[in-house]
């Protein structure tokens, strides 16, 4: 099943030479190099760190953690990847996925509601305050003109300290020092079925509902063009910043569920910084970029950035090395791949001048 | 000296003095496309020499070779006799080499001393830009050659006939002996291109080389000395401008005996299908670049608009599709008003739109050929089923209008960007045209495409037109709206100056209009 944007059919050989030439495979590989002389370098033992560090990621229970710190990588991941995949740049995941959580942390902190019903109504209301906050950008720029990537980045910053706000004063956990909510009741609580936990699950969904919209409609296939040529979309008749929109709200969704998801789960309460510090957003973004844009190859990346982070705990555990060696590999993927791909881009634009 | 290549029609005549450059044997391909394949040119001192070939025949690939922007898979360039390897139009500037390009490389900002001294500055103490020796310097150059520009004036404030000007002052400044101008006067008025051809005979007799990189033959044999003709990519002729003919050239440019005048098939027009009525555009305050146009065009009809570039020609049929707003005005459809709809609006009441940029506006290069065909079409049956996008019939979709515009491409799934610029053009004229509506604007349709292809696109346009649809088509190329147009509207800043009809269109008085010289009563005897 080939999509209209398929090349034609490769014979396997052609399709695993264009794997090994292609620039992600490059840079992983690259990264893997540059990261094994860094080891020999320091004394270490590249053959055994990366061992680790993939028994540290998937090891028997390992891919429980991997599972839990990927949730929120790829969703966010995704939260780049769909309004990117029409060039739309998203920098305000940190905003929406800050204000999915406070917002999902104050329904179950003061509205006493039945278990299914109570979760619903916490994630939902996460998921539409994200996606209210990844629409303002989107009318700005249409009405306004502000560019979009700025303001989504800059609305982020009064977001992330409200909800602080909120977490240490009317939120706050009086039975602690800390910047923390108290814990909520059972019925806010996301359930785990034998490890997986519910949050994956809803993921999961998303995924595949970004997937088949993506491939198989004609927005979709509309939001594909325009990430190709917006001029050429809206010459067609498309209303494109309407589009924007819609792909504003969808991202910014994805990333207040997000959230809601995350502070629904283990421990259980909100925790000042919690969505903030390990990342996800940054991790996310460059899981986009890397998969540029595709939400399936946004997946993989995002699992991949997960692993390598949850791996290097492993390591750390087994081998001398520190864990810091993950965002080395990371960084160094990403530094790989823009050069390749600008690489690429100027030999094709000298090749037609 | 330069051998005779078998398959050129014999060096007809050779340059007076020592070559100044010499090119033999240029081969460069891009893939599986050879934009130049053994193509010759010898340039002499002191000459003005004609490069001419049909679009797509290699003329630009060539020069972009000689300017170092593009590096040739085999041949040789000598330049005064020693060869030469250009990695960079920086390396090829030192050389002597200066280009002049259609689209100029200026900064708007800055003033014209400041854009032609660039990367060439006189350096002031502590390294300082010396603005009065940039000033004295362009004063002088501009003095000697007769380019008359106000070396203070802001790039930004100039007329597209003045940036020429500073554009080849700036090689001028960098000591350029050879001076390479690509399509010249395609941007220029009538007077602008007297002008600047003055110019250049000044340059030739103070012994510096000019090569014309053109396509129209009027100017080949009024300015040049010498003439090289490619085809295919090859030096096919080496021409002395004057013991030929322009019909002899064509010959050469096309490989056959080519009727130079259009074929005109008159139309049966009806009623009128299009009516635009005081349509003004522009920004809210300030010079429209649309003013207060009003027109018609009836069913069965074809209206040109000739202008030269930039008089508005692009501004009205953007406004017409809905892709620019109007400042005030009316557009009717039939008997639907449009102006306050949206584009996508529009094209379902029924305008298409064939675009003058098929790569940057017409297509999605980077899309397959069947996304590119199946736009506008993807949001109703049968491309549309349910909530999804059938993918067979989106490829279904594409054979058709593949085979029925005879589009050359293997399958509806590689990229568009894979396309000739003549197949990419017929794969915009086949989705517009397979829209089937009333009204069609069309926007140089064959520009930059082969012969084969503007042969076929015109006859689609005609029977486009007697299947009973209304056309207005907007050309740079005059031969063109002669050989299509049912009536003429003129266009010059941003109005229509004069209309003709067929029957009293000629060369000169659409030619006077478009240079702004108002038609005196009709159209006959006015060049007098």
């Amino acid at each position: 099943m080939t999509t209209p944007t398929a090349p034609p059919v490769a014979t396997p050989a052609a399709r695993v030479r264009g794997v090994l030439r292609s620039p992600v495979f490059l840079s992983v590989v690259g990264a893997l190099l540059i990261g094994s002389v860094m080891l020999l370098g320091a004394g270490g033992n590249p053959i055994e760190a990366y061992a680790a560090m993939v028994e540290g990621a998937f090891g028997s229970t390992q891919w429980r953690n991997t599972l839990i710190v990927a949730v929120p990588v790829v969703g966010m991941a995704l939260a780049v990847a769909v309004p990117l995949r029409a060039g739309v740049v998203n920098l305000g995941g940190e905003g929406q996925i800050v204000l999915g959580g406070i917002t999902a942390a104050v329904v179950a902190a003061t509205v006493p509601l039945p278990m299914p019903v109570s979760l619903v109504a916490a994630l939902a209301a996460g998921a539409l305050a994200g996606a209210l906050l990844g629409t303002v950008p989107a009318v700005l720029e249409n009405r306004l003109g502000v560019p979009l990537l700025v303001s989504s980045l800059l609305i982020s910053y009064p977001v992330v300290a409200f909800a602080s706000y909120l977490v240490r004063f009317p939120l706050r956990d009086p039975g602690t020092g800390l910047p923390q909510s108290r814990v909520f009741d059972e019925a806010y609580r996301m359930p785990v079925f034998a490890g997986v936990g519910l949050s994956a699950l809803i993921l999961l969904v998303v995924i595949v509902l970004v997937v088949q919209v993506d491939s198989r409609t004609p927005f979709g296939y509309e939001v594909r063009l325009t990430g190709h040529n917006r001029r050429f979309t809206e010459y067609a008749g498309v209303d494109v910043p309407r589009m924007v929109t819609r792909l504003m709200f969808t991202g910014g969704g994805i990333a207040g569920l997000v959230g809601a998801m995350v502070v629904l789960s283990v421990p259980y309460r909100y925790i000042d910084g919690a969505l903030v510090v390990p990342g996800y957003t940054w991790t996310g973004l460059l899981a986009a970029l890397l998969a540029r844009a595709h939400p399936l190859g946004a997946v993989a990346a995002g699992v991949f950035f997960a692993a390598l982070q949850v791996g290097g705990f492993g390591m750390e555990r087994e081998t001398e090395v520190p864990r810091e060696l993950s965002s080395i590999l990371q960084a160094t993927v990403i530094v790989i791949l823009a050069a390749a791909v600008a690489a690429t881009a100027r030999r094709t634009r000298k090749d037609r001048a | 000296m330069t051998r005779p290549r078998a398959d050129a029609s014999g060096p007809a005549g050779e340059p007076a003095g020592p070559p100044r450059v010499e090119m033999t044997g240029i081969v460069k391909r891009f893939g599986d496309v050879v934009a130049n394949d053994a193509a010759d040119l010898a340039l002499a001192a002191g000459e003005i020499h004609a490069l001419v070939g049909e679009n797509g025949a290699g003329k630009s690939t060539l020069m972009s070779v000689l300017y170092g922007l593009l590096s040739p898979d085999a041949g040789e360039i000598r330049v005064d006799g020693r060869p030469v390897t250009f990695r960079s139009p920086v390396e090829a500037v030192g050389a002597g080499m200066g280009m002049v390009h259609q689209a100029f490389r200026l900064f708007p900002s800055m003033t014209v001393a400041e854009n032609v001294v660039y990367r060439a500055e006189t350096r002031g103490t502590a390294g300082l830009l010396d603005r009065r020796a940039a000033v004295t310097a362009v004063q002088d150059l501009s003095e000697r050659y007769g380019l008359k520009v106000d070396p203070r004036a802001r790039v930004r404030t100039l007329s597209v006939g003045v940036l020429q000007r500073v554009e080849i002052l700036k090689a001028l400044h960098r000591e350029a002996q050879v001076l390479i101008l690509d399509e010249p006067t395609a941007v220029l008025t009538p007077q602008e291109t007297r002008l600047l051809f003055d110019v250049l005979r000044g340059l030739r007799d103070a012994g510096r080389t000019v090569v014309i990189v053109t396509h129209k033959l009027g100017e080949v044999l009024e300015l040049s000395d010498n003439v090289t003709v490619l085809r295919d990519g090859r030096t096919v002729a080496r021409l002395v401008t004057g013991e030929t003919t322009g019909a002899e050239i064509a010959r050469h440019m096309t490989g056959r005996a080519v009727d130079l005048d259009g074929r005109y098939v008159p139309g049966a027009p009806a009623e009128a299908m299009l009516r635009v009525d005081g349509l003004t555009v522009g920004p809210p305050t300030g010079r429209p670049v649309v003013d207060d146009v009003s027109l018609s065009v009836r069913s069965g009809e074809i209206v040109g608009i000739a202008g030269v570039a930039g008089n508005g020609q692009v501004e009205l049929l953007e406004a017409i599709a809905g892709l620019r707003p109007a400042r005030s005005g009316s557009i009717r459809v039939g008997t639907v008003p449009v102006e306050a709809l949206p584009a996508g609006r529009r094209r379902e009441v029924g305008i298409a739109y064939i675009p003058e940029d098929r790569a940057a506006t017409g297509s999605a290069v980077a899309a397959s050929v069947a996304d590119n065909l199946a736009v506008g079409f993807h949001r109703r049956s049968p491309l549309r089923r349910g909530w999804r996008l059938d993918r067979r019939a989106v490829r279904t979709h594409a054979r058709q209008i593949i085979e029925h515009f005879d589009i050359k491409v293997s399958s509806p799934a590689v990229p568009a960007g894979t396309l000739s610029g003549g197949n990419l053009q017929k794969l915009v004229v086949g989705r517009e045209m397979a829209h089937d509506a009333p009204v069609l604007l069309v926007d140089q349709p064959t520009r930059g495409v082969d012969i084969g292809a503007i042969e076929n696109i015109h006859a689609r346009l005609r029977a486009y037109r007697d299947a009973g649809h209304a056309v207005l088509l907007a050309s740079a190329e005059l031969s063109e709206l002669m050989a299509l147009s049912d009536r003429l509207l003129v266009m010059f800043g941003g109005r229509v100056v004069a209309e003709f009809a067929r029957s009293e269109a000629t060369e000169e008085n659409v030619g006077l209009a478009m240079a702004g010289i108002p038609a005196t009563a009709s159209a006959q005897g006015a060049g007098a």
